[in-house]
């Protein structure tokens, strides 16, 4: 049975002082938001602290929350780029994420070429990438341009070729992080439908986005982070 | 130390795991370099003719010495080949970011990414290098295959070169300027095109001390001298050992941190 059981996730690290010849007042340090403890060489991240929600098949999970909220840390620590450093995270089912359209997708190929590459990053087989990819280009809606080299698609081409690509093979945990509304409106309903499908066939789906509308349409919970912290969840 | 060890297996058996992913993007990486180009890849192989060219005639002007011939394009070719994992390791995980903060896989992806399209890249330079051979008159001998056993080493230690200067470029970003501006005096201090006639003094300490000495002569040696170079291979296999123990120490302890610091 799908689900996700994450009870009281932490993830805080150090912030180590990278080693640089620039003077130490302009040091600036990119951290993943939450808060930051300490000064100096002692300087501490709690990107969240103490996050604990349960989600079951079928259920499509809303993160909200101001820019630095921890929304994308906790996607990631979901998806397994990150390791929460304390509590305990229970993963069943395989988990796919849509974090940024342009990864694994590269400029001078072709977008066919491209399904094959999507593919491979994201572990399938040859067999099933090439079992998918007419899937795939329907669902993109590329027609001949699926042919052309990927530079020569628009923002929203690419966005729907990156989402066939990602919900043709019916991951049953599908993260999500804002890029949706890329597309254009007939897309975003047609996307919509398919993330509907998705759930309705015992997925789970997380989407953290800063629209209500599209949450309110999309999700049947809610979690609302707050500087790494659960605010609210239901 | 078991926890170490196991978290750097783990990433080099998903490495492994995932060879088609980092086959597929390095064979594309460098036809994408070239694509728009008449004469595509076989850009790298002038690329190496000239500059194996400029050292055989400028550096030993007057008549071509075969001996010198040989010695500078075997010379050469390895040497490139080192440089070119090296310079390009201190800036990997960065140029790689997107990658490492949008999807799960292994570090070692990245690695041997690099390593196939320096290996692709040599392999374009060892056509020329055959052919500087061939002119000079070069009669192949079975002491060549202790050649081949040097080249296998000197695969050998390149990805764990790679993993240590990807770790230090993410850890101390200025030092991909730095470990560029080595590596050109390096090439110097490096008997790539210059031959040590046993004399001491700098140019013997040059020689004795430079670990980079030892991995040219392992595969030049026995084409060169047609000797076994026992003590290069020996000492290849330390230099390997040292910089494995510290790729795996490296990729156990910090691996997981790449994705935060960058």
């Amino acid at each position: 049975m799908v689900s996700i059981k994450a009870n009281d996730l932490r993830l805080a690290y150090h912030v180590r002082e990278k080693l640089t010849l620039r003077p130490r007042a302009t040091r600036v340090s990119k951290h993943t938001g939450g808060t930051i403890t300490g000064a100096g060489r002692h300087r501490f991240v709690t990107a969240l602290d103490g996050v604990s929600f349960e989600l079951e098949a079928g259920d499509r999970l809303g993160l909200v929350g101001a820019n630095g909220a921890g929304k994308t840390t906790l996607l990631k620590v979901l998806y397994g780029i990150y390791e929460p450093t304390a509590g305990n995270l229970e993963i069943r089912g395989k988990v796919d994420a849509l974090f940024n359209i342009s990864i694994g997708f590269r400029q001078e190929a072709t977008g066919r070429r491209n399904i094959m590459l999507r593919g491979l990053i994201n572990g399938w087989t040859e067999d099933q990438i090439a079992g998918r990819t007419e899937e795939i280009i329907e669902f993109s809606e590329l027609g001949d341009f699926i042919d052309m080299p990927f530079r020569s698609y628009s923002q929203g081409m690419a966005a729907r070729l990156a989402f066939a690509i990602a919900t043709t093979m019916e991951p049953e945990i599908l993260l999500m992080d804002e890029w949706i509304g890329a597309g254009d409106a007939a897309f975003q309903v047609k996307a919509k439908q398919r993330m509907n499908e998705l759930a309705e066939k015992a997925g789970i789906i997380v989407l953290a986005s800063h629209s209500e509308e599209l949450l309110k349409k999309t999700c049947n919970k809610r979690l609302e982070l707050e500087r790494g912290r659960v605010k609210s969840f239901g | 130390m078991l926890k170490i060890l196991s978290s750097a297996l783990s990433d080099i058996v998903g490495g492994y795991v995932q060879r088609r992913v980092w086959i597929t993007l390095a064979t594309e990486d460098i036809f994408d370099q070239h694509r728009r180009t008449t004469l595509g890849p076989l850009w790298l192989l002038i690329n190496y003719l000239a500059f194996a060219g400029t050292f055989i005639f400028v550096f030993n002007p007057g008549p071509v010495d075969p001996y010198y011939a040989i010695y500078v394009a075997v010379g050469l070719l390895v040497w490139t080949y080192i440089n070119d994992n090296i310079t390009q390791a201190a800036n990997l995980f960065q140029r790689e970011e997107s990658f490492i903060s949008g999807t799960t896989l292994p570090l070692s992806v990245y690695v041997m990414r690099l390593t196939l399209q320096n290996v692709i890249r040599a392999a374009y330079a060892v056509l020329g290098c055959a052919g500087i051979l061939l002119l000079m008159g070069a009669a192949p001998a079975m002491v060549w295959l202790w050649s081949l056993v040097g080249i296998l080493i000197v695969l050998f230690v390149s990805p764990a070169m790679i993993v240590v200067f990807a770790f230090l470029g993410v850890f101390f970003p200025d030092s991909q300027f730095i470990v560029s501006n080595l590596m050109r005096v390096a090439m110097f201090a490096t008997p790539v095109f210059w031959v040590h006639g046993g004399e001491g003094g700098l140019r013997g300490a040059l020689y004795n001390w430079n670990p980079f000495t030892y991995l040219l002569d392992a595969v030049r040696q026995p084409i060169v001298d047609g000797t076994v170079p026992v003590l290069a291979l020996s000492a290849c296999i330390l230099v390997g050992v040292a910089f494995w123990v510290l790729a795996i120490v490296l990729l156990g302890s910090l691996r997981r941190q790449v994705a935060l610091v960058l």
